[in-house]
């Protein structure tokens, strides 16, 4: 296939899980289970699309097509470019093959639900993973925002999904609440680059802010980092998140959690490092680093205080999306390649949490940690799946969760960034402590009596963990065959933003090679792993029994709970990203 | 029928102290009015640096207007850019509008029958235990509790069924809150205007070459929808709105618009492009595929806003009710 | 003077955000966002004006003018109108759902004050 014709096959992914959801309703009033099979259909043939790109662009191409065919005129775009560079697509491969993942799951677990439901769970879920692939891969700004309301409006309704469950509408409301305001910071943004800059193509637009970068420039930049990390579940801006979690199912949670928040990081790294550059001298890395040090090292001590399952799964998202934000700030090459590895391993290692949360949670009717116990021997299956996720997440080898927490510790090293490092180490220890206290206390330790209710998994829940899992171990294993093809590309379209404008303005540019070794058996890297495996193992024994610490006590008492508080601490964070981007340059 | 029993005295106090410590918290508005000032200062600063009103207009602005003519035979710049140029966006937007409406089927559905043991039933019990314990209501819930209890005992007392409209009803009692439908005033004036504002919503849409579209279109017609409910009554109007048709149409307007956007690509090699012969411009038809984007979405439109609307009126029954009060209202069969 | 209209826009979204800071009824919280929605409505349709322009319409332009001088001549921004016609329908899309999340609280809690509804803390 030649490569204008390629480029013309971008909008399909899009719009085939698009045709599923709008299919979705009628398909579950024949037969319930249809519409999601349907859904399953769609999004592996989404999948099929973008794996026939890949070859060219994971190659270091960045391939831009114009929807309509309005080519950009003396460099001036009127029409739509959708663009697939490396780090877009492996982006959207992730939302498509993980979603049909978490379809196929959903058909065993939550398969017994009404057919009306079914149909529309099934609409909202593919139009969300169609909003995701839709806004990896186009590069206009406003195109953006609309993906990213169409997203957050399915995913208001899979949200309220669970209406026995109380919580689930006070989750729902403040997630609306907060991503309202999200939302009106990104429109505001983008209306204001439009203004000072009359573009909304990103080629367009970084050629202009190539050339000059006004005060408004950087007001709107922060307002659309600000909107992005809301959705992205960065601090301040995180107060919805773990309330969400708490009341949704397991494949919905996946969903948000491996899927939907880590949209918000892409957009962040498209809009920081790729559109804006380092122009104008502002402090965006320095911003990133700081945002990502203070996410990952809150969500780490928060995850660790909890004794909701998900919850505390919820927290430990805050802390890897943090982990994101530290590898994107880093600002090298082995930073960034690790931030794009983590941002898959993190997809894969959550969705297999949750849904073994979920399966706890769907299968005895119990979310509390201390209610638990002993289902290593009831639920091998769901014990062996955890293990794996919880390894991966602590970064053990052979896992996935090594290969990309060791990138981007070589990247803050190679940067001469010590501090981060160290805070980055800290925030490490504690994470592996929460899930060590959770899977301690929901699978090794005895338990008493017996469960008043336990359902035996069924052979579909079985085989999505199965994959999954398989799916960590692959990517922990073959390291590098995924740097070398995947995320060393993808990193060079990040570090290399000039390129990038140029092959969504021209329609074909070429990125330079980028070559990173990973030294699997580096001494550092694998001390600094068994001595964060035994420090975390040590907090957890020691948090298990004594009391709560009065920090963290206080952290506690600052979710509060309410909207209005979670808004405060948002519209802080917005402006004091704001502030350091005007102030600071 | 059991009026909700208050252990007097003690849940009484406790209420009461519960209100008392729940007061509005003093930080909230000393710390509002400081972001607020903050976010203030922020967009000053921002809007006084952008360009104001002699700036020339964007060059992709210019291009826009200057191709409307040339390119699309389209004499509406804007309808050009929302249903042509710039069609893709608004192709994602007509899907925003979509998971809007379905999340609104979704958060207002009835309970369907379900198989199997479903966890999340034992665990929204549980928790409907832990967060409602019989504490008593406080004076708000008490007066809502009762003047719904009041309503239901009016109803059974005037004989189950409601008045037809309130000129059915003596002079006196509180008929616009009993009857169906409204006077017979109402009624005439609905009737005559309500052909006026369906033609000038579909006037909107047909016309495309001036200002209007699919959008407004269909906001029009769920105007027209609702003047008929609010004069005539729900039974009237549950005839017309009958949720399955509704939401096949609303999907079928959803494909419509995927199909035309689609043909673009099979047709003629991009997305969105236009791949109908464009009529003479000032004409109905003129403007190729951007008049075909906009009838589907005001189809689409149309009935998603109706589903929504009537969706929100007609849900009725709280799925996790509590032991003691009655559920809100009884179930109706929609 | 335009600048007036975008420091209203400003003026308008600061307080739908004090609403939404301060005031515990979820209704009220609804109508805060819905005013900032506004806002930004009022902020794009002015960021669309040009000092003594005429609307982006070239059907039956002003005496005098073709329509092909109307492209070319002093009109405002159709583009910046098309942003506006998407932010309204957001905006009903959200406040439908937010509508029907509140109508379902107010149905269970029977309360709607967002303070009493907050299982969920720490």
């Amino acid at each position: 296939m030649t490569g204008p014709l390629l480029a013309s096959l971008l909008p399909l992914p899009v719009a085939l899980p698009i045709a599923g959801a709008v299919a979705a309703p009628l398909l579950a009033r024949l037969h319930r289970q249809l519409a999601i099979i349907a859904g399953v259909v769609t999004l592996c043939g989404a999948a099929a699309i973008l794996l026939l790109e890949a070859p060219s662009v994971f190659g270091g191409l960045v391939r831009a097509h114009y929807l309509g065919l309005w080519t950009p005129v003396h460099g001036r775009a009127l029409g739509i470019a959708f663009a697939a560079d490396p780090f877009g697509l492996i982006f959207a491969l992730t939302a498509a093959v993980i979603g049909a993942v978490l379809l196929m799951y959903t058909l065993s677990e939550l398969g017994g639900l009404g057919p009306r439901e079914l149909g529309g769970y099934a609409c909202l879920f593919q139009l969300v993973i169609a909003a995701l692939i839709g806004a990896a891969l186009t590069a206009d700004l406003i195109n953006l925002f609309v993906w990213f309301e169409v997203a957050a409006l399915a995913s208001y309704g899979l949200t309220a999904f669970f209406l026995e469950r109380p919580i689930a509408l006070e989750a729902t409301f403040k997630i609306l609440a907060l991503t309202t305001l999200a939302s009106f910071a990104v429109f505001l943004g983008a209306g204001l680059l439009y203004a000072a800059n009359g573009a909304l193509n990103y080629g367009q637009l970084h050629d202009a802010l190539a050339r000059h970068v006004t005060t408004p420039d950087l007001i709107a930049l922060g307002l659309l980092v600000a909107g992005f990390a809301t959705k992205a579940g960065l601090v301040p801006f995180h107060g919805w998140l773990a309330d969400v979690h708490t009341a949704t199912s397991g494949p919905v949670s996946a969903l948000f959690s491996g899927l939907m928040y880590n949209f918000g990081i892409v957009a962040i790294g498209r809009l920081a490092l790729q559109v804006f550059g380092l122009g104008g001298g502002a402090p965006i890395l320095g911003l990133l680093l700081t945002v990502g040090i203070i996410s990952a090292l809150l969500g780490a001590i928060m995850a660790l205080a909890q004794d909701d399952l998900k919850r505390l799964l919820a927290y430990d998202t805050i802390s890897q999306m943090g982990i994101l934000a530290i590898g994107l700030g880093t600002g090298t090459a082995a930073g960034t390649a690790g931030a794009v590895y983590h941002l898959v391993n993190h997809a894969l290692f959550k969705s297999l949490l949750f849904l073994c949360a979920g399966a706890i949670l769907h299968r005895t009717g119990l979310t509390k940690l201390p209610e638990m116990g002993g289902l290593a021997r009831r639920m091998p299956v769901v014990a062996a799946a955890f293990v794996i996720g919880a390894a991966s997440i602590a970064g053990i080898p052979p896992l996935n969760g090594y290969v990309s927490l060791s990138l981007i510790h070589t990247g803050l090293l190679d940067g001469h960034q010590y501090l981060p490092y160290a805070l980055m180490l800290a925030a490490q220890v504690i994470t592996i402590a929460a899930l060590g206290k959770a899977a301690w206390l929901a699978f090794f330790r005895r338990r008493a009596g017996d469960y008043p209710q336990l359902e035996p998994l069924r052979p579909g829940m079985v085989a999505g963990l199965a994959g999954l899992s398989a799916c960590c171990v692959a990517f922990g294993v073959l390291p590098q065959f995924f740097l070398g093809s995947v995320m060393a590309p993808a990193a060079a379209s990040l570090l290399n933003p000039a390129r990038y404008a140029s092959g969504v303005l021209t329609g074909l540019a070429r990125l330079p090679a980028l070559h990173l070794a990973f030294d699997y058996v580096s001494p550092g890297e694998l001390l600094s792993v068994v001595a964060c495996a035994a420090a975390g193992a040590a907090a957890a024994w020691a948090y298990l029994r004594a009391r709560e610490p009065a920090p963290v006590r206080l952290l506690r008492a600052a979710h509060t709970g309410s909207v209005n508080d979670y808004a405060a601490y948002a519209v802080a964070g917005m402006l004091a990203v704001i502030a350091v981007l005007t102030l600071a340059r | 029928m059991t009026r909700p029993s208050i252990d007097d005295g003690r849940a009484l106090a406790r209420a009461a102290e519960r209100e008392a410590t729940e007061r509005q918290p003093p930080h909230r508005p000393l710390i509002g009015a400081l972001l607020v000032a903050g976010m203030a200062v922020a967009l000053g600063v921002a809007m006084a640096g952008i360009p104001r009103e002699h700036a020339p207009l964007p060059l992709i602005a210019r291009y826009a207007l200057e191709i409307a003519i040339p390119r699309w035979k389209f004499t509406e710049p804007v309808n050009e850019i929302v249903y042509g140029t710039r069609g893709f966006d608004t192709f994602g937007e007509t899907f925003l509008l979509l998971a809007a409406v379905v999340s609104v089927v979704v958060i207002t559905r009835p309970r369907e029958k379900r198989r199997g043991y479903f966890g999340e039933s034992a665990a929204g019990a549980r928790e409907q235990r832990q967060d409602d314990p019989d504490v008593g209501y406080d004076a708000t819930e008490q007066e809502a509790r009762s003047a719904e209890l009041r309503e239901q005992d009016e109803r059974a007392s005037s004989g189950g069924e409601p008045a037809e409209t309130p000129d059915a009803t003596p002079l006196g009692t509180p008929a616009p809150e009993t009857a169906e439908a409204m006077t017979v005033v109402v009624r005439t004036a609905i009737r005559v205007t309500l052909p006026i504002l369906a033609v000038a919503g579909l006037y909107l849409v047909a016309w495309g070459y001036s200002p209007g579209g699919g959008f407004p279109g269909g906001a029009v017609i769920l105007g027209v929808l609702l003047l008929v409910y609010a004069g005539y009554g729900r039974r009237r109007i549950s005839k017309v709105i009958r949720p399955e048709l509704i939401e096949t149409l609303e999907l079928a307007g959803a494909g419509l618009i995927i199909m035309t956007e689609f043909l673009g690509l099979v047709l003629k090699g991009s997305f969105s492009a236009n791949w109908l012969p464009l009529a003479q411009e000032l004409t109905p038809l003129s403007g190729g595929v951007a008049q075909l984007f906009s009838g589907s979405e005001l189809i689409e439109v149309g009935t998603g806003l109706t589903i929504a609307v009537f969706a929100l009126l007609g849900m009725t029954h709280d799925w996790a009710r509590d032991e003691g009060g009655n559920g809100a209202g009884e179930e109706r069969e929609r | 003077m335009i600048l007036v209209n975008y420091l209203a826009s400003a003026a308008l979204l600061c307080t739908g955000l004090y609403v939404l800071l301060t005031r515990r009824n979820l209704i009220k919280i609804v109508m805060g966002l819905s005013l900032m929605e506004a806002s930004t409505y009022l902020f794009m349709v002015s960021l669309a004006y040009r000092a003594g322009s005429t609307a982006p319409v070239l059907a039956g332009p002003p005496a005098g003018k073709t329509a092909r001088q109307l492209a070319h001549g002093n009109v405002a921004d159709p583009v910046l109108q098309n942003f506006c016609l998407t932010a309204i329908v957001i905006g009903v899309a959200v406040t439908a759902v937010f509508l029907s999340v509140t109508v379902r609280i107010a149905q269970h809690y029977r309360t709607l004050d967002a303070d009493r509804v907050r299982a969920m803390r720490g």
